[in-house]
């Protein structure tokens, strides 16, 4: 309890101090930010249209790789804590759960999931 | 630790960690190009003041409320770094006995942060780096949680205060000698800096921050800084023994191998260039992740 | 009074300064990047340094990128000519530049100096307040102009056919890590390369192409090498293992040019100072598509100045087939067509 408040505390003043930092900011006597001003930076030129769009993610099959690997992880945090009482057993557990997410990432490399397709 | 003595502790060790890092920046930068080192430790002082004092731009229809407050989400988690990290015997800000699944957390959420702050402004640079971002800062995260795990299995907890404390007769960077260099790589990505760096690039005019004028520059830059200071803190106490150390005084230890961190991350900053994309996603999978592998089995066959 | 120590202590640092570079204002670009603060984005300058001539078909993109500094702001013309509807335009000499900086810089801060206004008019690309259904511009799901423009809208792409939105726009002429006064029209999905043609080819650059040094710093610094891009040693090159690590971080084969030639191997000639590459008809065609935004960022930095002008020549929007469509577009505003210093016009001038 006394971390989740404190934990909340930090929170609550990192926030602030850096949203004020930025409100606080700035010239008092600036003209207000006009619309050529707004125009996004792309070098001078303008653009057609807005930049937010239906992006092309070209990772996404690289992110499901990523899920896998990701809970694994959930299952090697108490695995490290009771590493040293199971000794060569939990080793050879977490070689064999390691060699078969191996196996999903030689299978994507192939599928080229990593080449930005 | 009582949070009145801690915070002000925090603050100053925070604000000391985020001047050395600007300092270290500049000077590193100019001894490599072979020029003087000059004002390096001012230098970053006077540009903080300068933009300070100058307008805050706006683009059209941005997302205002995330522009404003992804800075704020990427220092709360450097802060929330730093405040894990044990400074003597049993001390720490934050007193949690699974800290390093907390800063695993944190890390994560840094992706986060990132893509929001490139995804605010709705203009094409900072969005490209954004989605550019997630890429690499996911699986760079793995590398991170595997070499932390097996710091993890000599001290058989997930705190980082017995962490330190497993290090006693031998430090993990001689123990498990892939773990550091591993987490330098972790590092850089964490910070936005030299080749991994696929947000504030160079070939996107700034990436996320190409959008960010006066305060806003100011207020990114400060989160970046605090997450280097916060992570090389990390990388310190989980391969280099934190506050052990003989006659000086701990924080003392901790703060100048801290220091030590941050020289080799500049450095590498500065002299190792970016490669593609869809190279260095290779290079992670392929490459990085096997050694992790390696790390953990060194690991784990030293602790049995 | 506190106000005012602060004006004083900033305005005792360098200037921030973000160079739109013009004709000839290359090699210049590359010489101050050792001196001065030159940022990434015009956002995070102050002062707009105008460097080279900058042809009049130019100046409204130079007027919009001036407008995007934030306040308060000022311009520097060095090596070049302020049109003559400028107001009050501030030039440096050759060897006044920094001196003429820092007095501005001062300047503006103390407020001594107004800060310069918009030239555009404050109005946005379209109306939209109070227009459609919502009063925000919008019409049906993805119609109309909300806050000012259009959506992008979708279209089918190059590698996996998915029909996703298609981002069109013209890139440049100032962006740092295009080749100065480059116009490049582009559609991305995502930050692939769809298509890539050139409405104005870049400026010419006299004198850049004997330069294999600061060509490798300029691929250094699109590679976020900035510091070792700076250094020079006795023969005039960055160090060599910073070269060799550049060198492996590039993909092999990437930006085959029309005479077997990628990146690699013209870096490697830049190395070994080998005389440029005649031209062989490359177009940007054969270079960007189905590229991806870093990897196309380092195949145009990795052309000398003529090179990648003679194929952005012939990479305009008709096919580029007419060579000579640009004709004397870079001549500075003021002086007639047949100034002098700009025989680089050859390879696309008048056929006749």
């Amino acid at each position: 309890m006394e971390n989740t408040i404190q934990i909340l505390l930090l929170t609550a003043l990192s926030l602030g101090a850096v949203m004020a930092l930025q409100q606080l900011g700035g010239l008092s006597d600036a003209p207000g930010v006009t619309a050529p001003q707004a125009a996004p930076f792309i070098g001078g030129a303008a653009p057609g249209t807005h930049a937010w769009q239906r992006f092309h993610v070209r990772y996404y099959t690289m992110t499901l790789l990523f899920v896998a690997f990701e809970m694994e992880m959930m299952f090697m945090y108490p695995w490290a804590v009771v590493f040293v009482e199971e000794g060569i057993k939990a080793l050879v557990e977490m070689g064999m759960f390691l060699a078969i997410l191996t196996i999903g990432i030689i299978y994507g490399w192939r599928e080229g999931i990593f080449a930005w397709e | 630790m009582s949070l009145i003595v801690g915070l002000p502790a925090l603050l100053a060790l925070l604000l000391i960690g985020l001047w050395a890092a600007a300092a270290l920046d500049t000077a590193i930068g100019r001894l490599i190009v072979g020029r003087p080192v000059g004002m390096a430790a001012t230098d970053p002082l006077r540009a903080v003041v300068a933009d300070y004092l100058r307008q805050r731009t706006d683009t059209e229809a941005p997302d205002h409320l995330n522009w404003l407050l992804a800075p704020g989400y990427y220092f709360l988690l450097a802060v929330v770094g730093l405040a894990l990290v044990p400074f003597a015997p049993d001390q720490s800000l934050i007193a949690l006995d699974t800290s390093v699944v907390l800063w695993g957390a944190a890390e994560a959420v840094v992706v986060v942060a990132v893509f929001l702050h490139g995804w605010s402004p709705n203009a094409p640079f900072p969005l490209i780096g954004a989605y550019r971002y997630v890429a690499i800062g996911l699986p760079v995260m793995l590398l991170s949680m595997f070499v932390l795990i097996a710091a993890s299995i000599p001290a058989q907890s997930l705190d980082l205060r017995a962490v330190v404390e497993s290090q006693r007769g031998l430090w993990n960077v001689i123990r498990q000698p892939l773990g550091l260099p591993l987490f330098l790589a972790v590092v850089m990505s964490l910070t936005l800096r030299g080749p991994f760096d696929y947000a504030d690039s160079a070939d996107l005019a700034g990436g996320t921050s190409a959008e960010d004028g006066g305060p806003r520059w100011i207020a990114w830059q400060t989160a970046r800084a605090a997450m280097l200071v916060a992570a090389c803190a990390i990388a310190a106490t989980a391969f280099l023994g934190g506050y052990l150390g003989p006659v000086l005084p701990g924080w003392l230890w901790l703060s100048l191998k801290t220091l030590a961190v941050m020289v080799a991350v500049v450095l590498l900053t500065h002299l190792v260039p970016r490669m593609p994309v869809a190279r260095m996603l290779t290079l992670i999978w392929i490459v990085l992740l096997p050694i992790a592998f390696l790390d953990l089995l060194i690991a784990g066959l030293g602790a049995l | 009074m506190g106000m005012s120590w602060a004006r004083a202590f900033a305005a005792s640092g360098p200037p921030p300064v973000f160079a739109a570079i013009g004709a000839g204002g290359l090699q210049r670009a590359e010489e101050l990047h050792g001196t001065l603060r030159l940022q990434r984005s015009p956002r995070q300058a102050a002062i707009l340094l105008v460097l080279g001539e900058i042809a009049p078909d130019l100046l409204p993109f130079l007027q919009r990128l001036h407008d995007h500094l934030p306040h308060p702001r000022a311009t520097i013309w060095h090596r070049a000519t302020p049109p003559g509807d400028w107001t009050d335009p501030v030039q440096a000499t050759a060897d006044g530049l920094e001196r003429t900086l820092t007095d501005l810089w001062r300047s503006i801060l103390s407020g001594d100096r107004a800060s310069e206004p918009d030239f555009l008019p404050d109005k946005p690309p379209n109306e939209w307040r109070g227009v459609g259904p919502h009063g925000q511009g919008g019409k049906g799901m993805m119609g109309g102009t909300p806050y000012g423009r259009p959506m992008a809208m979708t279209d089918d792409d190059l590698r996996d056919g998915l029909s996703l939105d298609a981002y069109s726009a013209p890139f440049g002429p100032f962006l740092p890590m295009l080749p100065p006064g480059l116009i490049l029209d582009l559609t991305l999905q995502g930050d692939v390369i769809q298509s890539a043609t050139a409405t104005r080819p870049p400026c010419p650059q006299p004198g850049s192409d004997d330069r294999p040094g600061d060509a490798i710093a300029r691929l250094m610094r699109v590679m976020d090498m900035p510091a070792l891009a700076l250094r020079r040693t006795r023969d005039g090159l960055p160090p060599a293992m910073g070269i060799a690590m550049l060198r492996r971080a590039i993909p092999d084969g990437l930006g085959r040019a029309r005479d077997g030639t990628d990146v690699r191997d013209r870096l490697d000639r830049w190395r070994d100072k080998d005389a440029p590459q005649a031209d062989d008809g490359t177009r940007l065609s054969d270079l960007l598509p189905g590229l991806e935004w870093h990897e196309a960022m380092i195949v145009l930095n990795s052309f000398q100045p003529d090179r990648i002008r003679a194929i952005c020549a012939r990479s305009g929007p008709e096919g580029g087939d007419e060579d000579d469509k640009d004709g004397n577009r870079d001549a500075p505003a003021h002086a007639p067509p047949d100034h002098g210093g700009h025989q680089h016009h050859d390879m696309t001038g008048p056929a006749a």
